[in-house]
């Protein structure tokens, strides 16, 4: 019953972080077409932003964030103006965008090994301390990160599915020739998504430096969950996306809470293997043509 | 109002039109006849914005459309409803019909826009909370023309609105748009052959090999059955 509890506990936690990051991966897919291979490193500049004004600038948290958040915007919206927006409707963009999402995220983490040495760093939790209930050990701190992501989860969705702007980025990515003759600026679109999936990345590694080691390859770790999740959920689709983000880690969770940590990433991996096997365009897939 | 002057179009270096010119005026229901493959599309592409012409001019209304973006192009009135509907498949009916009315000035009326389209087209409503993908045929293409009309349209520019339809929904695909042209819209429509334009359409326009061969009233060019026949076989 203990062992349960923990595991569906371990599995929302996970699941609500997998969320955040893989989120912004399948929306840039949506819209753009585009792997962003430079999303980890993105959640890295919220992580060194928020350990930064920490840390260093003893700026209190909730600020921190908000700042990290925004500030990875601004790093997503100089990707998209002065790099993407140069190749964007060319021929190539396939390989083009995939060169720069690589190029991208090699100057950010070598910047931050730059900057900040190559030492491991420790940021203070959220709110400290625990609460159990049974034997369960809830940290206050995972609670604050489950609801920061659920929150901002929902406010995506509603975002996208309710308001003029959330419709327009969903028309551009299903029917962008149709979009375009709606009036739709395609290019703003474009633009405002990859500021969205960039905050929501940096807000998913400022969270996160509070529960690991503020270090250059968690962003690499981040990535590959957040790929693992998209791909699981059908990339480009929003709700399977958040589905498979939970399905994920619940998985990853049972997996450490019944057979052990070291059992926890190749069972995920195997399942998604099996998972490609049975249905190649994911859970939620929107069908061949966008499959990768 | 529309008046496209010696256009020359095309994808990549193979040019389709050469040296296109025709005019639709306020109120006008204009037809551009041709065969598949000859540049009805590109035409209607190109005054749209999404194929860049290569030379000649476009103007509407005293705009020059020929390097507007497709989204100012939409802002002048002139709206495209594309070959093959092109609905947003994951989308409900009523979310395609808003997004129809992206542009601010629209989206303003988008309340009164939408009845309107629900009383001249009554199964959009019954369907509004069904996505897009789950409609017939006939559904989609009621659901693009609707779309279209959410804008603030003053030309409404109509790509092949009979492609693949039953008989008797071509029927009513045309009176639908016999309703809007009469209701003050101008139309700019696209076919391949002229089974509908008597009583539809106020003028004819041939058009073969990406080049205007023909011009003429409706009542003119079907009189001309030889000529028709010649060129649509």
């Amino acid at each position: 019953m203990e062992k349960l509890m923990q595991a569906i506990y371990g599995g929302i936690v996970y699941g609500s972080i997998f969320g955040m990051m893989a989120l912004g991966l399948t929306l840039i897919w949506g819209a753009l077409r585009m792997l962003n291979l430079a999303h980890g490193s993105l959640y890295l500049v919220g992580t060194y932003i928020a350990f930064t004004l920490v840390n260093i600038l003893k700026v209190p948290m909730v600020p921190a964030l908000l700042i990290a958040a925004l500030g990875t915007a601004v790093v997503g919206f100089g990707i998209q103006t002065l790099l993407l927006n140069r190749i964007l409707g060319k021929p190539g963009w396939d390989v083009g965008s995939l060169i720069v999402g690589v190029g991208v995220g090699m100057a950010i983490d070598q910047s931050i090994l730059l900057i900040y040495g190559p030492r491991v760093k420790q940021m203070p939790p959220l709110i400290p301390g625990i609460f159990k209930i049974g034997r369960v050990v809830i940290n206050y701190n995972y609670l604050v990160v489950v609801a920061v992501a659920v929150i901002s989860l929902v406010l995506l969705s509603v975002f996208l599915s309710k308001s003029r702007h959330g419709l327009a980025i969903q028309a551009v990515s299903q029917q962008p020739d149709a979009a375009q003759l709606m009036g739709i600026p395609t290019r703003t679109v474009f633009l405002i998504v990859m500021c969205i999936s960039a905050a929501l990345a940096g807000l998913a590694g400022a969270l996160l430096s509070t529960v690991y080691q503020v270090q250059r390859e968690s962003g690499a770790n981040a990535m590959v969950m957040a790929l693992v999740v998209t791909i699981f959920g059908g990339l480009g689709s929003v709700k399977g996306t958040i589905w498979a983000a939970y399905i994920v880690g619940l998985l990853q969770s049972f997996l450490m809470v019944y057979l052990g940590a070291g059992t926890a990433l190749p069972g995920v991996f195997l399942f998604m293997m099996l998972m490609l096997v049975i249905r190649p365009s994911g859970l939620f897939g929107l069908g061949e043509a966008q499959r990768l | 109002m529309l008046k496209v002057t010696d256009l020359e179009a095309g994808y990549g270096g193979s040019v389709v039109l050469h040296g296109v010119s025709l005019e639709v005026r306020d109120g006008e229901a204009v037809v551009i006849l041709g065969p598949n493959g000859h540049g009805k599309t590109t035409l209607l592409r190109t005054i749209s914005g999404l194929i860049r012409p290569s030379a000649g001019r476009i103007e509407f209304d005293g705009k020059v459309l020929s390097d507007m973006s497709p989204a100012d192009i939409v802002a002048t009135g002139v709206v495209h409803i594309p070959q093959g509907d092109l609905p947003f498949p994951e989308l409900t009916v009523l979310e395609n019909l808003l997004m129809g009315a992206y542009l601010p000035e629209a989206w303003k009326q988008r309340k009164e826009k939408l009845e309107q389209v629900y009383e001249l087209f009554p199964v959009l409503r019954e369907r509004s909370r069904q996505l897009a993908r789950s409609l017939s045929g006939g559904e989609r293409r009621m659901l693009a023309l609707g779309r279209g009309l959410m804008s603030n349209a003053k030309l409404l520019m109509v790509d092949e609105p009979s492609l693949g339809l039953a008989p008797f929904l071509i029927e009513e695909v045309y009176r639908k748009l016999h309703d809007i042209n009469k209701s003050g819209l101008s139309v700019l429509l696209a076919d391949e052959n002229a089974d509908h334009i008597a009583g539809f359409a106020d003028r004819v326009y041939l058009l073969e090999m990406g080049s205007i061969v023909g011009e003429g009233t409706a009542e003119d060019m079907l009189k001309n059955e030889a000529l028709l026949a010649a060129y649509l076989g």
